[in-house]
């Protein structure tokens, strides 16, 4: 499988960490998080270039919500593993610990939003990136840099201002989370004057390129036990 | 000009463009500062400079909060599982230099993914990570090591299923509380139901078989008599078509429960759930 495009691998990942990642020899399905998050793009991009009835407008943010909910779903996911695995210690435990439970309270208020409308989380599979303190500081630093590139590309497309500022209200927290994870990686907390956006494709792309989606263990099945009995 | 305010006071009542004497004291403020800079970046060309802007639109108000941060769950009652991704062989230490207990495939003999349940940290060995899982073998309660790269997706479960085999019970706990207790029937004194920590790892219906019921879990748990058994002996939890049997010991090893308690039970009680019999 190809790598993330160039560009944005250089602006989000680069130490590399989600390239190396997406190396690994594991089997990737895309599942229902990335499906729902290039139909939004599709009706957020229709909005763009005509006059959205209410209704498309209001389909349009929903999709942006739950591209939104599909990134905090992930970011959450990762941050809980590393806290439960309990590989980290001092500065980056504790920073795991809080960002952690940030991404799930943003997660949660996505999900009690959309209701029903909201997508499923996925299954998440890290690869053992959670259990190395120098593999999760390279992701982490990457997953937050994307999600603030994400969320800038998606903002100024939301219709509703209520969702815009609850949108923007949580943006600004991933960028202090960057910020956070940049200092302790021993990076320069705020590289650049301007954060460049990332689209929808570029982002569900490189999310694509690391295998972290990946399908549910298969736990069920109809054929008749041969249990002892 | 009256008394100088304070410079964030001063801000605040010209950027809420508060009338009076703010513009003229925050002015005052900047001139003195000598802030020639921030004076034109904090003034819009059609306000000129000095003059308080027009009122600002009222605040939007957010169509959802964000709740308070929660910390994780407590960590007791946690069990991590995770399905073999690629057949492996499951090792005395960690490092492939160490004896192989049993080999991993990804399914189980009901066709369904192989689940191991993570026992601990992991250990890093020869540049990889080693975790030791529970494994599904003999004799009960046997562990091992594979590497991290076979397992695929860690999952949380926070139950822990609990059979009494001299009480005849099965008790289901969730973060420690009681929330299904049942009577069940076990294994006979020449095929008993084997005692030790095991887990849940797959999930059986839509067949039609009423000896097992509407419902049937598979274990980890293997008999240790009825080894010859077809697909190795492995102890189910199923329903039965001889309610009145139960409690007792009845079985070739499974653990019955009446159908109603089964799909009580399936409806409570996840995949990787630890099973403690005793």
């Amino acid at each position: 499988m190809a790598g993330p495009p160039a560009l944005l691998h250089d602006s989000i990942d680069p130490s590399g960490s989600i390239e190396e990642a997406s190396s690994t020899s594991f089997a990737f399905t895309r599942g229902e998080l990335l499906r729902t998050t290039i139909a939004g793009l599709v009706i957020a991009a229709g909005s763009e270039t005509s006059v959205a009835s209410a209704a498309e407008q209001r389909n349009s943010d929903i999709a942006i919500l739950n591209y939104a909910l599909s990134l905090e779903y992930l970011q959450a996911a990762f941050y809980t593993e590393a806290e439960r695995r309990g590989a980290l210690t001092g500065g980056l435990a504790d920073q795991a610990k809080v960002v952690g439970a940030h991404e799930r309270a943003h997660v949660a208020a996505l999900l009690e939003h959309l209701g029903t409308e909201a997508i499923k989380r996925p299954s998440f599979d890290f690869h053992g990136v959670t259990e190395s303190p120098k593999s999760f500081t390279e992701t982490a630093v990457a997953l937050e840099d994307l999600s603030v590139a994400a969320y800038a590309d998606r903002a100024p497309l939301i219709t509703s201002r209520a969702y815009l500022v609850a949108i923007v209200g949580i943006q600004s927290v991933e960028a202090r989370h960057a910020a956070w994870i940049r200092r302790l990686a021993g990076a320069v907390p705020s590289a650049h004057a301007f954060d460049e956006p990332a689209s929808p494709t570029r982002v569900t792309g490189l999310v694509d390129s690391t295998h972290f989606v990946v399908e549910r263990a298969r736990t069920s099945a109809h054929g008749a036990p041969h249990f002892t009995g | 000009m009256g008394p100088l305010t304070s410079p964030v006071e001063a801000i605040r009542r010209w950027i809420t463009g508060s009338r009076g004497a703010a513009g003229s004291t925050l002015l005052a403020f900047l001139l003195a500062a000598g802030s020639v800079g921030l004076l034109v970046g904090l003034s819009s060309p059609s306000a000129g400079i000095g003059t308080p802007s027009p009122r600002l639109p009222a605040s939007p108000v957010a169509a959802f909060q964000v709740p308070r941060p929660q910390p994780l769950g407590s960590g007791p009652n946690l069990t991590l599982w995770a399905a073999v991704t690629s057949t492996t062989a499951a090792r005395s230490a960690p490092g492939l230099k160490s004896a192989s207990l049993i080999s991993l495939s990804r399914l189980t003999p009901e066709r369904t993914s192989n689940l191991v349940l993570i026992v601990g940290r992991g250990r890093w060995r020869g540049g990889e990570e080693w975790l030791r899982v529970r494994l599904a073998a003999l004799p009960a309660n046997e562990t091992g090591w594979v590497p991290r790269r076979a397992l695929g997706a860690y999952e949380v479960v926070d139950t822990h299923l609990v059979v009494d085999r001299r009480s005849r019970k099965a008790t289901l706990y969730k973060e420690g509380r009681v929330i299904f207790r049942a009577p069940v029937g076990v294994g006979r004194a020449a095929s008993p139901t084997p005692a030790g920590q095991f887990y849940i790892r797959d999930r059986l219906a839509g067949f039609h078989k009423p000896f097992y019921g509407p419902v049937a879990f598979g274990t980890s748990a293997r008999s240790a008599t009825l080894t010859e058994w077809p697909d190795g002996g492995f102890v189910g939890l199923h329903g039965t078509n001889r309610p009145r049997l139960i409690p007792g010991a009845v079985s070739h090893g499974c653990i019955r429960f009446t159908n109603a308690d089964i799909e009580r039970l399936g409806a409570l009680m996840p995949i990787g759930t630890p099973l403690t019999i005793r």
